[in-house]
């Protein structure tokens, strides 16, 4: 369904995605996870043909066989909502303070589907249902600020999925919840993901979230994806020394199993330093410098993808991680 | 200093220039301002009169340096009255807290529902038209302000970790206010400060073209833009300079107060 | 509701607070009330006849509420100039003076709107540069020096326009056309103000989350500012709109002189010059009342745009 070959941002000159390519397939529910600047958040927008126009795009978007990288405006707006939709971190200020919670919904649907107000209002009702909020007859006519964080989100999600879009991208949409209500939002996301075959593309900093929602994850650094394969694979036996550092510095409650709530985590304490600037990040592997086994080639030399095992893992590093021995 | 905001070097070349020929004008002037020759009236510039002459034979760059005097005279009196009455009430309200801020605030926001001009204009046609008259009414209408501004930053002055520990130590209200509190708020009150010398330059200008500032034979740009509308069809080049000058002050306050502002608060500018 | 018994009950005690700053500045503060009228020059015995006349030898505080009695049964008192009631001189006046004033504000506020979103949708390109550099030499422009060149301009050298006076009102097109660069001046300087808060608002609520949310629903540009943006952005803009048209109403006193207009501000001008007290007295009551209560009304505005308002929190 999206095709998505070498697409490069850059500011500047500076490239804050780096050649990435990846499918995102029917129904799949694909992570993207990373540090704040990481590149990911932009790669999102990117796949709504929203990048920031200061951004310079090249590569290659194909949805459906339409190639969409340099498309116009005007047909971005007709796959907005309809093809693609996407929910956002701050659930308050991601919805319309002045507009009813059915306006909200509906808004969509009347531009695209040119629903009269009627259905329209009709459809935002079931939506809400399908959404998991209790009375949506009244909760239409309510505004934003009446509802609780976890509604307004389940309500941004609502009014995303008011098109039937075939992909849903979700950009940390649990960060600003607290714990409990976070995880009922991820289990929402994937049950919709699954009732209504659309693919999911969750974007987050936190490894728990990713693997209770995904089945396959892209880990990305500096604009590069450094790593990807099946999330619970990826989990277990990290190839890239990124990722490896990734999954140490979060917060180990229980060796085994993973918490099943999405809270935020704290900052990496197991990799030294900081993510650099955009201006700053080295030539060859983004991730020199901070690299506990980097080599003298590494700043350099950009790495090839290795293709791992069967095929379905990848990581972008001169001398990968051994597998590490896990029980089946 | 590296990178300080272009509006603060054009609003200080404009308040430069104005200022300097107010200056001037109290040791020099081309000409002597009250001296009316009609035989020389309309005038075109020449080597004798530079600017030329109006419908009196007066010298129009003398009366617009005079103006100048008279204009920033007011400004500075008036808000420097207001201002610092303003602030001394708006640091009393944010020191004491509780019912003297309630009031104190009260007051200003009721100050407030007066427009500026027509509160000018009735203390001008209640105590008669006067220079001292129009400083006074300037200098009221900028009261509220100072306090709201002094007042809103001086509590949160108030709220900061050094001065609990001070008060802590049990100095006083006057000294914390004194050591703490001014320094803190000296910065932005400059900066309301500077914008409302342009408000207050503007309603002096209303004031002088409805005869109700400075009175005659003194010069002011206001009243000679009144006398000059009245020769449009006969001199409309003496509706020109003072215009000029009034917009070139005002702008040049304005465009001072901005920079300035953007130099307190450099987040601000980054901002944009 | 509480919110706006609040509001009402703050508009009475401001317009009870002002009457009591006009009176006390026009009666009580400059002395005798009987000089202010007959000036410096008057023997005293004019002046103790007068002050009998005028039931000047009543304590201050019954005739304060004499005068306010009289108010509210509009009943401005009688003018010294022109021996008719006060009210009778400021209906006749009003009706120039309320089109001058309303047409300004209407095409203030539409003028200042379009501007600002034009600024702001062409943020830092030559569209926006060049609004904000005429903006920010409107608001230094004193608009009876941009009457005078209007006048300069549309009347003196083209001679399109009147350069002043009013027809009355028996030639609608007459009269319209001597109230065009009125309005101009008074528009063109109070928009710049608003249309700086207008621009500043709009950029603020753009970079805002619900916009993104908006244009990610596939919304077009021109709705996402017209549908979301904007209403959003005018909230900070309504309280500065009320101050403007604070300084438009005021200003139509000076543009009223300026263009020989015989409306209130021109009445004013007159009274003042005439020492008639009583008609200032009511004058001045009247802008400053006209200001509290446009600025009371905008403030209702609030409750139409925002629901966060309707439920009582101020």
């Amino acid at each position: 369904m999206y095709k998505i070959r070498n697409l490069s941002l850059s500011f500047d000159g500076h490239e804050a995605v780096r050649s990435a390519s990846f499918d995102i397939p029917r129904g799949a529910r694909l992570g993207l996870v990373g540090e704040s600047g990481c590149g990911k958040s932009i790669t999102a927008l990117a796949l709504l043909g929203m990048a920031p126009a200061s951004a310079r795009v090249s590569g290659s978007i194909e949805i459906d066989g339409q190639e969409m990288a340099a498309a116009p405006e005007r047909l971005w707006r007709s796959y907005r909502a309809r093809k693609v939709a996407m929910v956002f971190q701050e659930p308050l200020s991601a919805l319309n303070p002045l507009k009813r919670v059915g306006d909200i919904i509906a808004e969509p649907m009347r531009l695209h589907l040119r629903l009269d107000r009627r259905a329209a209002r009709a459809r935002a009702r079931d939506l809400l249902v399908e959404v998991g909020i209790p009375d949506p007859e009244a909760r239409l006519d309510q505004y934003p600020h009446q509802l609780s964080g976890g509604q307004r989100q389940r309500v941004l999600i609502a009014a995303a999925l008011s098109c039937d879009p075939q992909l849903l991208v979700a950009d940390e949409p649990t960060t600003a919840l607290d714990a409990h209500v976070a995880g009922r939002i991820l289990d929402l996301l994937k049950r919709l993901s699954e009732t209504r075959d659309m693919a999911l593309v969750f974007i987050s900093h936190d490894l728990e979230a990713v693997a209770r929602v995904t089945e396959e994850m892209l880990v990305m650094y500096g604009g590069d994806i450094v790593e990807r394969g099946p999330t619970a694979q990826l989990l277990a036996d990290p190839r890239h020394p990124y990722t490896k550092g990734l999954i140490e510095a979060r917060p180990r409650l229980d060796a085994l199993t993973l918490r099943a709530d999405g809270a935020p985590r704290p900052r990496l304490a197991s990799i030294p330093g900081s993510v650099p600037a955009l201006a700053d990040l080295p030539k060859g592997c983004r991730f020199a410098g901070r690299c506990p086994i980097e080599r003298p080639a590494c700043a350099g030399l950009r790495p090839a993808v290795s293709v791992l095992g069967p095929g379905q893992r990848q990581v972008r590093c001169l001398a990968p991680l051994l597998p590490a021995k896990v029980p089946a | 200093m590296r990178n300080l905001p272009v509006s603060l070097w054009i609003g200080g070349a404009l308040v430069g220039v104005i200022a300097l020929a107010a200056l001037v004008s109290l040791v020099w002037t081309p000409q002597d301002f009250a001296t009316v020759a009609v035989s020389e009236r309309f005038q075109p510039p020449s080597a004798r009169y530079w600017l030329g002459t109006d419908q009196l034979g007066r010298d129009v760059l003398t009366q617009l340096m005079v103006g100048a005097r008279n204009s920033l005279t007011i400004a500075l009196v008036a808000v420097g009255l207001g201002g610092a009455l303003g602030t001394a009430l708006g640091l009393l309200a944010g020191a004491k807290g509780g019912w003297t801020e309630e009031i104190v605030l009260r007051l200003a926001d009721f100050s407030f529902a007066f427009p500026a001009l027509l509160f000018a204009i009735m203390l001008a046609a209640a105590f008669g038209p006067s220079f001292a008259n129009a400083v006074v009414a300037i200098a009221f209408i900028n009261i509220p302000v100072f306090v709201r501004v002094s007042c809103a930053s001086a509590r949160q002055v108030w709220q900061r970790d050094y001065v609990l520990a001070a008060r802590a130590s049990a100095r006083g209200g006057l000294a914390i206010t004194r050591d703490h509190v001014l320094p803190n708020i000296a910065a932005i009150v400059i900066v309301q400060a500077t914008i409302d010398f342009a408000g207050a330059i503007l309603i002096e200008a209303a004031l002088s073209y409805l005869g109700l500032g400075v009175q005659p034979p003194e010069p002011s740009w206001g009243r000679m833009l009144s006398e000059a509308q009245t020769l449009l069809f006969l001199a409309p080049q003496l509706t020109v300079l003072p215009g000029l000058c009034i917009v070139a002050t005002v702008l040049g306050f304005n465009l001072l107060g901005d920079g300035l502002r953007d130099l307190a608060d450099p987040r601000r500018e980054k901002a944009r | 509701m509480p919110f706006l018994l609040r509001r009402l009950a703050g508009l009475v005690a401001t317009l009870t607070g002002i009457s009591l700053v006009v009176f006390a500045v026009m009666n009580v503060l400059p002395g005798d009330p009987a000089l202010t009228i007959l000036g410096l020059d008057s023997t005293e015995d004019a002046r103790a006849a007068l002050s009998a006349q005028l039931g000047l030898d009543q304590p201050v505080w019954a005739r304060y509420l004499d005068w306010l009695g009289g108010i509210l049964q509009s009943d401005f008192g009688t003018s010294y100039a022109y021996r008719v009631p006060v009210t009778e001189l400021i209906l006749e006046r009003l009706p120039l003076t309320l089109t001058l004033g309303l047409l300004a504000s209407i095409l203030t506020i539409a003028l200042a709107t379009a501007l600002g979103v034009f600024a702001a949708a062409r943020h830092g390109k030559a569209g926006d540069w060049v609004t904000m550099i005429l903006s920010q030499l409107g608001i230094a422009i004193p608009a009876f020096w941009l009457s005078i060149l209007l006048v300069l301009l549309f009347a003196v050298t083209l001679r399109v326009l009147p350069s002043g006076g009013f027809p009355g009102w028996a030639e609608p097109l007459e009269a319209l056309k001597s109230l065009v660069l009125p309005v101009t001046a008074l528009v063109l300087v109070q928009a710049s103000v608003l249309a700086r808060v207008t621009r500043a608002s709009v950029l603020e609520v753009a970079k805002l989350d619900y916009a993104r949310t908006a244009r990610a629903l596939g919304l077009s540009p021109r709705r996402v500012m017209w549908g979301h943006v904007l209403p959003n952005a005018l909230v900070p803009m309504v309280t500065v709109a009320g101050m403007q048209l604070a300084g438009l109403i005021t200003g139509t006193i000076v543009i009223e002189n300026v263009f020989f207009l015989p409306g209130l501000g021109r009445l004013m001008f007159q009274a003042i010059n005439n020492r008639d007290l009583y008609t200032v007295q009511a004058l001045v009551l009247l802008f400053a009342s006209i200001v509290v209560i446009v600025n009371f009304l905008v403030d209702m505005i609030y409750l139409l745009i925002d629901p966060r308002l309707r439920e009582g929190r101020s």
